[in-house]
Formats: structure tokens, C-alpha cells, sequence
């Protein structure tokens, strides 16, 4: 094992007045191996919602069973009927198989070629062409660099302002462009793919002519991060506890105010709370030597499940994480953009101070938040290990 | 003097906020800036259903609310530093 990982990331715009979207993002993850199937299915609406997602399914999970890529796709080729008017086939397809998190192996039909950004720049990888059942199917086997981004698109997204901003829409080149312009900047998957299809959808003018998807996979080095939350049940367990926390590498964040002082102590340190509210609803952080970050407990780390879950889905929230400066806010940015392997370490100790019906704080809201926010967290493709003391 | 305001998970749901806001603006209207030295404090265990807890030097105040703001400034506070 490397010490490279993949983060991956995708988003969708609807055909204008459609509600299914004809493209389909299928994602298997195994270890340190991920497919990744982008399909876009003919057409637009119901069809060619079923067309690409039965494409994805059926070629992820083959490929999760391990079964050669050569033969998924002569099953999917074989299985996927070809127009009768127009002799194409009902659903084109690009797959990116990450091996060990060391090769990328792409397995591309009719879709826009992948992009890969090397080093910020366009990367020009070697194609094979194949023929399987008459279908042209271009291969490539590419060894993982770290920073390397791969950008998968259905054709809405160069088709974007065809007729409206472009005469031939947004071609290749012009999007190769505007991703290299953004590799620096160290976004995540999710964020890369996000900026790409807003874009599509401004220049369709907020009307797309097509559904338009952006699949991202970034290469990044594994960064650890440690989450120290509550005090162990058995108070004999504190040093134990800390002494596992302080001796993983990467950063290290502490959430609670029993909890701080604990690891104060063990630390031989102070605490200095601050007092700017930096934003209202999550109290202010403190600092200890030694600790990364010091936020206060349950309010701040529901604020964190707050922004994880609006991440999952609208993605509306960013703007205010991003950016901000309150404990919620920090944490949400080491959690979701900085750490790919997060360890939580949390402590089942019953608060006797919080054992009063006016607040809004019990023992279950905690380890709910826990089981909450940890799940979150795996949908974002972290690696999560919760230890209890 | 030193005065501490938990912002713990308790006390900040009972308005640690606005009673900084309030002590902030008390210490500049009496012109105290250079007398009082105030910090934050993470939870010390005194969480109550009343307000908020603030500490001033050694002694330890539980139950501190907007409403009764003014006279614990006077009463603690300013008795103390006079």
C-alpha cells in the first residue's frame, strides 16, 4: 500500500424540465481499488435515466466481482441495444478503474475523452483502441501521480452554451482551460465538479440542453486526522485514552470542555479560551499547545453534521464553511477538505452537568452525532475508525 | 482583576454572548481597560439552568443572566476594584 488515495466526487444538471437526469454515476469502492462508471444514456428523461444507470450498474458491479474489464464491456456492448434509425448505441460510457490506488486503468465509449491534469497541466495519456462487437472502445493504463485529476464528462458539458454563448459550445480545449486555472487551488472532488457544471449551466443560460455531468478524481497523499470527543466512562481510562490520541500522526482536534481540560492536564498545558463569537449559533474555540484545533462539544459538532449532510446533498452551506472563522466552520474544512483518514476517539462519559432536562444536550444526542457524522463522512469516501473508551 | 466567562456548551446556550457583549460595554463605559483583564473559560463544571458562569479572580459566580447583569457588575465587580 502507497500512501496515496483517490477522492472522488460528481454532479449532475437536468435537461431543461426534465426530473431524472439520462446520466448515471455508479461508484464501488474496495480498499484501496475504486470503479468509477459514468454513463449517459440517449436522449433525455425516464429512458435514458434507466439506460444509464441499468450501464453503470451492470458494469460496477461486474467489475466489483472482479471479473476483466474486457469482458464487462463485452457484456454491456452485447447487452445494449443500438438505435435502429440513428446504428448508435442507447447509452455511451466512461470507466476509470483505480487499482491499488497506483494505476488508473480507462475504458472509454462515445463519452468526451477524460481529461487528466498532471502537475497543473493537460496530460496527454496514450489510448488503445479496441474493437468489441463493433463497438470502438479506446483503453488506457495510466500509473497514479500525486495531484492528478481526472475529469470525466458526459458530452452536456462541452455542449454547453452551444447556439447561446458558443456557436459550437464549450469545447475540450476551452474546458482543459478553465480545470487547469483551478488545479492549484487544492479543491476537492466534489468542489472541482461542482464549479465545472455550474459553469455548463451558465452558459446554457440556465436552460441546459442537456444533462450535463462532471465526475472528478483527485490523487492526493493520505492525511490522518484525530478527533478527541468526550471524556472515557471510566475516568482510570483518561491517560490511556490520551496517550493513544497524542501518539497517532496528524493532526489533532479536540471538541469539549471537560474533554480539553482533561487533555490539558495530561499535556502539562493551558487552556486560553477565546472570546470572539465569530458566528452566532457555535460558541468560541480555545487553544492548547500541542492541539491543533479546541472547539466546544455537542453545539459545535451538530453545526459540523449540519454542514456534512447540506455537503452531501445541496451543497448550499459552503460559502459559510469555507470561509468562517467559528469552530464548526474549522473543523468542517480539516474534516471534508484536508483529512482522508479520520480517526475518532470518543469517550461514553455521561456529563453530569448536561443531566438537566432545560438543555437541549443529553448523553444519546452525542453518540448519535457520532454514528451521524461518522456515516457522513464515509459518503464523503473518508476512512473512518471510531474507538470508544 | 481577572474575569473569566465560560463559553461552555451549557453556558453559551444561556447566553455567554450577550452577557461578553454586556461586560464589554461596562468595562468601557466605567473605563476599566486597563484594570480588568477578561478571558474565556471552557466549561468548569458549573452548568446551571439559571445563566451563565463568570469568574472573578478566585471567586466563582453561577447563574449570571442579562437581567441581573447590572448588579453583579456592581456588586462584584466594581465594589471590588473601589
Amino acid at each position: 500500500m502507497n500512501d496515496l488515495c483517490t477522492d472522488i466526487g460528481y454532479k449532475s444538471i437536468n435537461h431543461y424540465g426534465e426530473q431524472l437526469c439520462g446520466d448515471h454515476v455508479e461508484i464501488v469502492e474496495q480498499d484501496d481499488s475504486a470503479i468509477v462508471v459514468l454513463a449517459d444514456g440517449l436522449g433525455s428523461g425516464v429512458k435514458a435515466s434507466i439506460l444509464s444507470t441499468l450501464t453503470s450498474k451492470i458494469i460496477s458491479t461486474m467489475m466489483a466481482e472482479g471479473l476483466p474489464i474486457e469482458e464487462c464491456v463485452a457484456t454491456i456492448a452485447a447487452t445494449l441495444p443500438v438505435c435502429s434509425e440513428r446504428g448508435v448505441a442507447y447509452s455511451t460510457f466512461t470507466i476509470i478503474h483505480i487499482i491499488e490506488n497506483t494505476t488508473a486503468e480507462i475504458i472509454q465509449y462515445d463519452n468526451p475523452h477524460v481529461i487528466l491534469i498532471r502537475d497543473n497541466e493537460n496530460y496527454d495519456y496514450s489510448k488503445t483502441e479496441m474493437n468489441i462487437d463493433g463497438k470502438k472502445i479506446f483503453k488506457s493504463v495510466i500509473k497514479l501521480r500525486e495531484n492528478d485529476i481526472f475529469i470525466a464528462m458526459s458530452d452536456g458539458c462541452p455542449h454547453a452554451g452551444i447556439g447561446i454563448a458558443y456557436n459550437f459550445g464549450w469545447k475540450r480545449e476551452d474546458i482543459i482551460e478553465f480545470m487547469e486555472a483551478l488545479a492549484p487551488a487544492g479543491y476537492t472532488a466534489k468542489t472541482l465538479s461542482t464549479i465545472l457544471v455550474d459553469e455548463c449551466w451558465k452558459l446554457y443560460g440556465g436552460e441546459p440542453g442537456d444533462d450535463a455531468t462532471a465526475c472528478v478524481i483527485r490523487v492526493r497523499k493520505r492525511v490522518p486526522m484525530n478527533l478527541l470527543f468526550g471524556p472515557p466512562a471510566n475516568r482510570d481510562d483518561c491517560n490511556r485514552m490520551m496517550a493513544l490520541f497524542f501518539s497517532k500522526g496528524g493532526k489533532h482536534i479536540i471538541c469539549g470542555g471537560t474533554t480539553s481540560s482533561i487533555a490539558a492536564k495530561y499535556l502539562g498545558k493551558q487552556i486560553r479560551a477565546s472570546l470572539s463569537f465569530e458566528t452566532p449559533d457555535v460558541p468560541p474555540t480555545a487553544e492548547i499547545d500541542g492541539v491543533d484545533l479546541v472547539t466546544e462539544g455537542v453545539i459545535t459538532v451538530n453545526k459540523v453534521l449540519e454542514y456534512a449532510r447540506d455537503h452531501l446533498g445541496e451543497d448550499r452551506c459552503y460559502d459559510e464553511w469555507s470561509v468562517r472563522r467559528d469552530g464548526a466552520s474549522m473543523i468542517c474544512r480539516l474534516l471534508f477538505e484536508e483529512a482522508t483518514d479520520i480517526n475518532f476517539y470518543v469517550g461514553r462519559a455521561v456529563n453530569p452537568a448536561h443531566q438537566n432536562p432545560d438543555l437541549p444536550i443529553n448523553f444519546n444526542i452525542k453518540m448519535n452525532l457520532v454514528r451521524e457524522l461518522s456515516e457522513c463522512l464515509k459518503q464523503m469516501g473518508k476512512h473512518i475508525k471510531v474507538s470508544y473508551f | 482583576m481577572i474575569i473569566q466567562i465560560c463559553v461552555g456548551s451549557s453556558c453559551h446556550l444561556k447566553g455567554s454572548e450577550k452577557i461578553v457583549g454586556l461586560i464589554q460595554d461596562a468595562i468601557a463605559v466605567n473605563h476599566l481597560e486597563n484594570q480588568i483583564t477578561l478571558t474565556g473559560q471552557f466549561c468548569s463544571g458549573n452548568c446551571n439552568r439559571v445563566g451563565v458562569t463568570i469568574q472573578v479572580d478566585d471567586d466563582v459566580y453561577t447563574g449570571v443572566t442579562p437581567e441581573g447583569f447590572r448588579e453583579f457588575f456592581q456588586e462584584k465587580v466594581l465594589k471590588k476594584i473601589n
